[in-house]
């Protein structure tokens, strides 16, 4: 049997419906013809011939249905008409229609963009080409193995390192903070240098022009530069022109050769690049810095734990040649790229889906209701059909079909809906998310929501089908459509509002969980002032011969930043300056060891070293508890004092206050080649003063013992300053560039200065807990809502239906509140069933599900003020419609047939 | 007029697949030459004819192709295609092999046993 010569019948057999249907009739008319003439010829009279003749054959119009039958297009006609009589039905009832749709749209739209989500940021983030076999190799110190760290390759190294046999390309790169020059104010760019394989390792198109090519190493190096997407957008206003026009980075001149798509935003991590640079140009003159970061691309079908070993050896090795900048014992680990995002925010994720798909549960349950609601309805329709021949799998095919209808409207609307709600965590939680994700609905993403919409209209489509299939024939054809009185189906209704009830019910408590947990998260005291404070750095140019011998000695280097604070604090509307390193409240500081002077050093005494300037507390409002901060003149000298912030006091000094205390911190030195120490850093410092605590390890976690230092103890080549101004600081932010240019005339404000506010924003458990709470919050606000319709429907459909039957009871005399109980009993008694399974639920689960959200649960108010809730909008969804009942005219409704 | 035999089922396509191997023939003209072959003796339900011949079509087997009748009129001819010609000897070797088995255990007598 040929399937081709099948698929061809089939074809014209759809395609050309009408000519086909002409040719088979003709065929037929043709053999009628013959026939009748063939019977003349033996002498059969005229009209008898063709009577014969016509009626031997059958009739030429209905021929073409048994053409069809024939060819098995039987069951897809069937198809076609269940599925033309679903649509006529539901557009005969446009209500029920838009609210059993838009419940599934709801559900389906929220899962897709949940899906979507989880795909662009852990299935498929990265738009580099074997982003799956793309390694970030990283040092783990045994002594702490909780301690990741880059590590990098010096030029030689790196070539050695390449030839690694499980590695197909090596990618080596280094970030470079540099000045946009050549403009009125020097302004800073994030540059990022790449090995001159990059256009080849990462396989992305550029949008515009080229990447890096293996071309640009020679002679030297070629001055050409690739820019971001975001860069190219911010300073060149997106132009398609850019090609072939230059860009002044640190006074010389770079030839624009490419721009690279939205999608590529290199690298995350350390810092995405504005402009991408040949590694070849990256001259620096301390021999020190000449190093590259790698980034390892595997050979196909090569398990990352067979290379680790590998590399492995060869990263000892160079470790021995250059033991100081390698841990004493470590061992090289290769971690996919996905990795740091896959930690925290794939947990949030996968309870987020959790969420989703619960609202699709009882969005699901919500069509099923309807169905069974209105299948009473249609009772005398479906026992007629059944009474005429139709077969139980006839009648569970179309209504099943009428699901699908549903469940397929749902799912558009919901595709189209999810584009934008894929988008939204990205915006409330913008830095848990990879740069490179880009949300877009694809072919995966089409086809889960087409399964999806499947699997929605077989869930909800087939208990109602199985029910309504089996009617009960006498009494549905005898009474007419309306006087039935509700009894049927009526248990697994019930079972499926109470289900529904309970659902909506714990999603309701866990999105209560969430917002109480983001409330004590927002309440927590904070013990400094975040509301009118930027954070800018300034880094110097260390790799410019010429500037940094003006400010390469220590004291010139205080002076240098001690000029800048003094200029920014000019600016009018700046209230105060202060100087920190390595301090963005609610994270600061390292740990160190320290040693008090007459106190026998346990071995777990430890505590949070910040250096600082003496301002950087009056900036942010520390108060000073007792005591003093050091002035001037030992902020220039750095050695010999110290201030301590409470924790500290209350932990290592409990008995007396700690002011006048000698104190020393062994690890508080410093030999790299940028970093001016002071002559006795860890030399013993006199406490000076106690200030009050600030969040020194992250929100939600307990304020650790700090010792602040004078920023000037271990001389970095950056600062970073802390400016409270009157109103937004960033509205400051072009008379700050001018007051530092007026201090050097190329200094420029690193990029990425931000308010304390937007710090304390992007806190990992801030952000966390506000994406939690916003999400769970409307997936708990759509559960309502969808239960509310749920139920509304249910208790109209059935005041609707009952309306005789509540004529006779009034008129037998039962009262209104009587008639108003009747109609809401079966209803309201199923819904709180669900409330109390729901709650009882909730006490099992929130233990867990606190756990996995990283906070406490919402404890029993939190619960109770979700049940008065869901219990008050049940009632009112009851009520609502069932006054209608009650409000009826007796008369009127006897009469109503 | 000699007696009518009705045929088993699945004998109509064979007969179809082995009335058109003889040449291209219109529907009725198969009809015809069915009723000629078995000597006037099969009367074939017109009602249940044509279906088989669009199965036939569909599988394959025949291929259908407007053309002229003797009288000048346009009717559908239809010829046996190569997977045609191969279905009709397996069929015809399948249909003889099994009469051949029936017939010869019809014909075993009392005692042969």
């Amino acid at each position: 049997m040929s399937t081709f010569a099948r698929i061809r019948t089939w074809w014209n057999a759809l395609a050309h419906r009408e000519s086909v249907r002409q040719q088979v009739e003709a065929e037929l008319e043709f053999h009628i013809e013959a026939w009748a003439e063939d019977l003349i010829r033996r002498g059969v009279p005229r009209d008898e011939a063709w009577h014969r003749a016509r009626a031997g054959v059958g009739r030429a119009d209905t021929q073409s249905e048994k053409y069809r039958d024939a060819i098995g297009l039987r069951l897809f006609d069937e198809f076609g008409g269940d599925l033309r009589y679903g649509l006529r039905g539901l557009l005969r009832n446009p209500g029920f229609a838009a609210i059993t749709v838009l419940s599934l749209a709801i559900g389906i739209g929220a899962t897709t963009a949940m899906f979507s989500l989880i795909y662009a940021v852990l299935l498929h983030p990265f738009p580099y080409a074997g982003a799956d076999r793309i390694m970030n190799p990283v040092l783990i110190n045994e002594q702490d193995p909780s301690q990741l760290r880059w590590f990098a390759l010096w030029r030689p190294q790196f070539a050695e390192f390449g030839e690694a046999k499980c590695i197909r390309s090596l990618l080596g790169f280094r970030n470079k903070s540099e000045e946009l020059s050549g403009k009125s104010l020097p302004e800073d760019v994030q540059a990022v240098y790449l090995t001159e394989n990059a256009g080849q390792f990462f396989g992305v198109r550029p949008l515009l022009g080229r990447m890096i090519e293996p071309s640009d190493a020679e002679g030297g190096g070629q001055p050409v530069v690739v820019l971001n997407y975001r860069f190219w957008q911010r300073h060149f206003q997106a132009a398609g022109d850019v090609i072939g026009k230059t860009l002044e980075l640190d006074h010389a001149m770079y030839t624009i050769v490419g721009v690279m798509p939205r999608s590529f935003a290199f690298d995350d991590t350390t810092g995405v690049g504005d402009v991408y640079l040949p590694a070849a140009t990256l001259h620096e003159t301390p021999a020190g810095l000449r190093f590259l970061i790698p980034w390892v691309k595997l050979k196909r079908g090569i398990i990352a734990s067979a290379a680790s070993a590998q590399l492995n050896a060869l990263v000892h090795a160079f470790a021995r040649q250059n033991p100081q900048v390698y841990p004493k014992k470590f061992h090289l680990a290769l971690q996919p790229i996905v990795t740091p995002y896959q930690q925290d925010t794939g947990r949030a994720l996968y309870l987020l889906l959790a969420g989703v798909l619960l609202v699709l549960l009882i969005g699901c349950a919500n069509c099923s209701i309807l169905l069974l609601a209105r299948g009473a309805a249609r009772r005398h329709e479906l026992a007629m059909r059944s009474a005429l021949g139709a077969s139980r799998w006839r009648i569970v095919r179309q209504l099943i079909m009428e699901a699908l209808i549903i469940s397929f409207a749902g799912a558009a609307f919901g595709v189209v809906a999810s584009w934008w709600l894929a988008e939204l965590p990205m915006h409330v939680a913008r830095n848990s998310f990879p740069a490179e994700s880009v949300i877009h609905i694809d072919l995966p993403i089409l086809g889960f929501s087409i399964g999806l919409a499947l699997a929605c209209g077989m869930l909800f489509g087939i208990a109602p089908a199985l029910r309504l299939s089996r009617p009960d024939l006498a009494p549905a054809v005898q009474s007419t459509a309306r006087r039935i009185a509700g009894r049927h189906g009526h248990r697994r209704l019930n079972a499926l509002i109470a289900a529904q009830a309970a659902l909506t019910l714990l999603l309701m408590a866990t999105g209560a969980m969430a917002i109480g947990a983001f409330l004590r998260v927002t309440h927590i005291p904070l013990g400094y002032d975040p509301h009118d404070v930027l954070s800018a750095g300034i880094m110097t140019h260390f790799s410019d011969a010429a500037e940094w011998a003006a400010i390469e000695s220590r004291s010139s280097r205080t002076a240098y930043f001690e000029r800048i604070r003094q200029q920014m604090a000019t600016v009018p509307g700046v209230l105060s300056v202060g100087i920190s390193i390595d301090v963005d409240p609610p994270y600061g500081g390292s740990e160190q060891k320290f040693e008090l002077l007459g106190r026998s050093s346990g071995p777990e005494q430890d505590a949070r070293i910040l250096e600082v300037g003496r301002n950087f507390f009056s900036a942010l409002r520390v108060p000073l508890r007792s005591g003093r901060v050091w002035d001037e003149v030992e902020n220039q000298r750095g050695d010999g004092v110290a201030v301590v912030n409470q924790a500290f006091a209350e932990r290592y000094t409990p008995q007396r206050s700690p002011v006048g205390q000698q104190l020393r911190l062994p690890d508080l030195v410093s030999h790299a080649p940028l970093v001016a120490a002071s002559p006795s850093s860890s030399g013993f410092r006199t406490i000076i003063g106690v200030v009050g605590d600030i969040p020194n390890d992250g929100l939600g976690h307990p304020v650790l013992p700090a010792v602040y230092v004078p920023y000037t103890t271990l001389m970095m080549p950056y600062a970073q300053y802390n400016i409270r101004t009157r109103g937004n600081p960033l509205s400051y932010m072009h008379a700050l560039r001018a007051s530092v240019a007026s201090v050097a005339s190329d200094q420029q404000i690193s990029r990425g200065a931000s308010t304390l506010e937007s710090e304390l924003a992007s806190d990992p458990q801030w952000s966390r807990q506000r994406l939690f709470s916003i999400l769970f919050g409307s997936f708990s606000a759509m559960a309502l809502l969808l239960a509310w319709v749920g139920l509304f429907s249910v208790v109209s459909y059935g005041v609707t239906q009952r309306t005789a039957e509540f004529g006779v009871r009034m008129a037998l005399g039962a009262s209104r509140t009587h008639i108003l109980w009747v109609a809401v009993r079966a209803a309201l008694l199923s819904a709180a069933g669900g409330i109390a399974v729901g709650a009882i639920t909730e006490l099992f689960l929130s233990r867990m599900l606190a756990q996995w959200m990283n906070s406490r649960s919402a404890g029993a108010a939190g619960l109770f003020a979700v049940i008065v809730l869901f219990a008050i909008s049940t009632i009112a969804a009851c009520l609502m419609p069932a006054s209608r009942a009650a409000s009826i005219d007796p008369c009127d409704a006897l009469r109503y047939e | 007029m000699p007696d009518l035999v009705e045929l088993p089922q699945g004998a109509l396509e064979l007969l179809i697949l082995k009335a058109i191997s003889l040449g291209p023939l219109h529907g009725y003209g198969i009809l015809l030459r069915i009723q000629q072959m078995s000597g006037d003796r099969l009367e074939i339900l017109q009602g249940s004819f044509y279906p088989v011949i669009y199965r036939l079509e569909t599988r394959g087997w025949i291929s259908g192709e407007w053309g002229e009748s003797e009288n000048k009129r346009r009717a559908r001819f239809y010829r046996l295609t190569a997977a045609g010609k191969r279905q009709l000897k397996a069929e015809s070797e399948r249909w003889s092999d099994m009469t051949g088995l029936v017939a010869s255990i019809l014909k075993v007598a009392p005692g042969e046993l």
